[in-house]
């Protein structure tokens, strides 16, 4: 199937997924020139340097993805379609019926092959691996790749804000639209807001604006290890707010739905995530404070989007800068992980020499494809 | 600090009744929230009426907080003892500090007669108190043992000093008691898959802690038959104890799927995670304790072990697994809260 028709299939599968972003056909088009150029459209080497160039995809991809959110999974395939790969998709044991959805609504020939359990054969044979999945998940598939495979990792990522700005009813929308998305489980829903001037303050008014606008559940109640997880986490800030100077904490009337944590130290601290935020003051010191996580840090969420806010971000290591309310909805053409999203599936054949030496004439290989058929 | 209060309690220990407890929790909640200014702090922020009327009502605090605070209802220079968590997360350990161990010795020694637990000779799977001072388990093994340091059979590199503990079998046929740590107990098997050993009719065997935080009972019903075979006991011959560092008794319960039970001077709630409050009858819920042993620091602890109330007026321990817990791709800066007894 040709790049133009698998570019209308995409578009036409994702009109049911508008939370994919622009996947119009002309949005993917401008998505692949902007990365690969003519490269992927083209039939003919292109000139690049002293030498010319093509493009063929890794074929086949295995995806092993994560059951925290579809938006990730679906992303990668749709990559991996772009540039004509054969796809495989190892999905987590719950599944994921998004990705189910968005394969049924493909043309066959293009419809991913999905399982719950790995069969052994994909890891052999794929030439590019892309896993989703925590450090341990990394580890022990890194175990089985060849130095010849590609193996693309999206590990676990931390995101935050950096606010220099009061809690307007409008900035604390847009933070919880960043917060309840997926129940905070995608890596580009803010753990932390760092914040300048009056923090308590600031989480204060986040939490009257919550417990006013009581944002629902996205998904249904937890369960009950969850549920747990997050009750313990509850009593004990609520034992710190009582018990140590400058630690607040609120949260959802009588539910679990919420919670703000003011937390004045700079020391990070475990978030059970669905719909759990620290407010800390910013750092005296950002490069100290972020030391040791900035290989983490995927996107830092700004208020307001300033060449200040901007500088911050990108010093303390952010892959991705933009505006709270925006985190949870990178383009198409972002940089995944900081890296290309598109160059990554592909492989790049350069041929050196003078082009009319390997250039094969049109006029001799019609007579070859005619005595083939 | 009271010394009147210690001796109701050790009174009650000594002869419960059921209609004195709840004038005995609200008094030790009372005393607790005047002499202990952590804890006085912490129902200042709950909002807690200055008096109560349930030892339902007296406030717990999670667990953690003895990690966080000196959680003490008695001058810090009093201190004699101090038993602590593992402190296996990082965070450091929780602290449970003790004037006088009176208390947690009657505790344990009257929970233990209870239940009807048999004082047979003890063969303990855990270090002699000397070598681990700070362990509540290896004190409560002291005091059942009368800290005869011939019955423990855990070195200081944690090993099983295998050859003691054979010679400590054979040593003559009345019954044995076997109390350690499931993962002691697994130690054991693993390193010797085809020891098999008789004991003697009326021997137990009581495992504590090594399933807390996973909730693997098909596990836990793995670890029973190889006890069972390996030991030559029946499994109903098989207990678990339910106890932590942060409270001063234990809880009880036999074979595998079975309640466990406190002894008189305790209670529990099961408490419905997602609204804080008491649990519908038959739902999962934490478990929230209440501990009259527990003068000395709090009576009420919120644990996050998960529990559903039985109709036997005990609980069924569901444990918790943290690696259940999806958390995305969203990193964990830290393992997330976890208990373990040291």
């Amino acid at each position: 199937m040709d790049l133009e028709t698998r570019i209308a299939a995409i578009a036409t599968a994702a009109e049911q997924f508008p939370w994919l972003g622009d996947l119009s056909a002309p949005g993917i088009a401008r998505w692949i020139g902007l990365e690969l150029g003519q490269s992927l459209s083209s039939t003919q080497p292109l000139p690049y340097g002293k030498q010319n160039y093509l493009v063929r995809p890794l074929d086949p991809i295995l995806h092993i993805v994560s059951s925290n959110t579809p938006h990730a999974a679906l992303q990668s395939l749709i990559r991996g379609i772009v540039v004509g790969s054969t796809n495989w998709i190892k999905l987590p044991k719950e599944g994921l019926v998004e990705v189910n959805a968005f394969a049924d609504a493909l043309p066959t020939e293009l419809r991913p092959e999905l399982a719950r359990t790995l069969p052994p054969a994909w890891i052999d044979e794929a030439e590019a691996v892309v896993i989703f999945g925590s450090d341990e998940t990394v580890r022990e598939i890194s175990l089985r790749i060849l130095p010849s495979q590609r193996f693309i990792v999206h590990g676990h990522k931390i995101s935050l804000g950096l606010i220099r700005s009061e809690c307007s009813p409008d900035l604390a929308n847009r933070i919880a639209d960043d917060l309840f998305v997926f129940d905070q489980l995608g890596c580009l829903s803010p753990q932390v807001l760092y914040v300048a001037g009056d923090s308590i303050e600031f989480a204060w008014r986040l939490a009257q604006h919550f417990e006013q606008t009581r944002p629902a559940r996205i998904a249904a109640a937890p369960q009950h290890e969850i549920a747990g997880t997050l009750r313990a986490f509850h009593e004990e800030w609520k034992f710190r707010a009582a018990t140590e100077p400058g630690v607040c904490f609120w949260e959802s009337p009588g539910a679990l739905a919420w919670a703000v944590v003011h937390d004045p130290s700079p020391a990070r601290a475990p978030n059970p995530l669905y719909g759990t935020i620290f407010i800390k003051p910013i750092p005296a010191d950002l490069r100290s404070a972020f030391l040791r996580v900035r290989r983490h840090i995927a996107t830092v969420g700004v208020d307001p989007l300033d060449s200040e806010s901007v500088e911050i971000a990108v010093r303390i290591g952010a892959q991705r800068v933009c505006a709270i309310g925006q985190m949870q909805n990178p383009s198409v053409t972002w940089h995944h992980d900081g890296q290309p999203t598109l160059a990554n599936f592909v492989r790049y054949v350069d041929i050196e020499g003078p082009a009319e030496d390997w250039i094969a004439p049109r006029k001799t290989q019609a007579p070859e494809d005619s005595t083939a058929q | 600090m009271t010394t009147t209060l210690e001796a109701e309690v050790l009174n009650f220990l000594s002869e419960p009744d059921p209609a004195r407890f709840e004038e005995l929790a609200v008094a030790l909640f009372n005393y607790q929230r005047r002499e202990n200014p952590v804890y006085a702090k912490y129902c200042e922020f709950l909002g807690t009426p200055d008096t109560l009327d349930s030892w339902q009502s007296i406030p717990a605090v999670p667990q953690i907080a003895f990690k966080r605070s000196a959680i003490r209802s008695f001058p810090a220079s009093l201190t004699t003892t101090e038993f602590r968590t593992s402190g296996t997360t990082g965070e450091g350990h929780g602290k449970h500090f003790f004037p006088s161990l009176r208390l947690y010795e009657a505790a344990v020694q009257k929970g233990w007669d209870y239940f009807q637990l048999p004082r047979n000779r003890f063969v303990m799977f855990m270090q002699h108190p000397d070598e681990a001072p700070f362990s509540s388990l290896s004190s409560m093994g002291g005091i059942l043992t009368g800290s005869d340091r011939s019955r423990f059979v855990i070195c200081n590199n944690g090993e099983v000093e295998i050859d003691r503990f054979m010679a400590l079998l054979g040593e003559c046929p009345n019954p044995l008691t076997l109390f350690g740590t499931a993962l002691a107990f697994l130690h054991l098997i693993e390193l010797f898959p085809d020891l098999r050993i008789q004991l003697p009719e009326g021997s137990i065997a009581m495992e504590t802690g090594g399933f807390k935080g996973s909730g693997r009972e098909t596990s836990k019903r793995c670890l029973y038959g190889q006890i069972s075979r390996q030991f030559g006991i029946g499994i109903d011959s098989i207990w678990n104890e339910y106890g932590m560092t942060e409270l001063s008794s234990q809880f009880y319960s036999r074979n595998i799927g079975r309640s466990h039970h406190g002894p008189p001077w305790t209670r529990f709630l099961i408490v419905d995670p997602e609204t804080n409050r008491v649990a519908a009858p038959g739902e999962t819920g934490l478990i929230r304790m209440i501990d009259l042993g527990n003068l000395w620091s709090v009576i009420g602890i919120q644990t996050q072990d998960l529990a559903v109330e039985q109709p036997d007026g005990g609980f069924l321990l569901l444990g918790r697994d943290p690696a259940a817990v999806p958390r995305g791709c969203s990193r964990a800066m830290d393992e997330l809260l976890q208990f373990a007894r040291s």
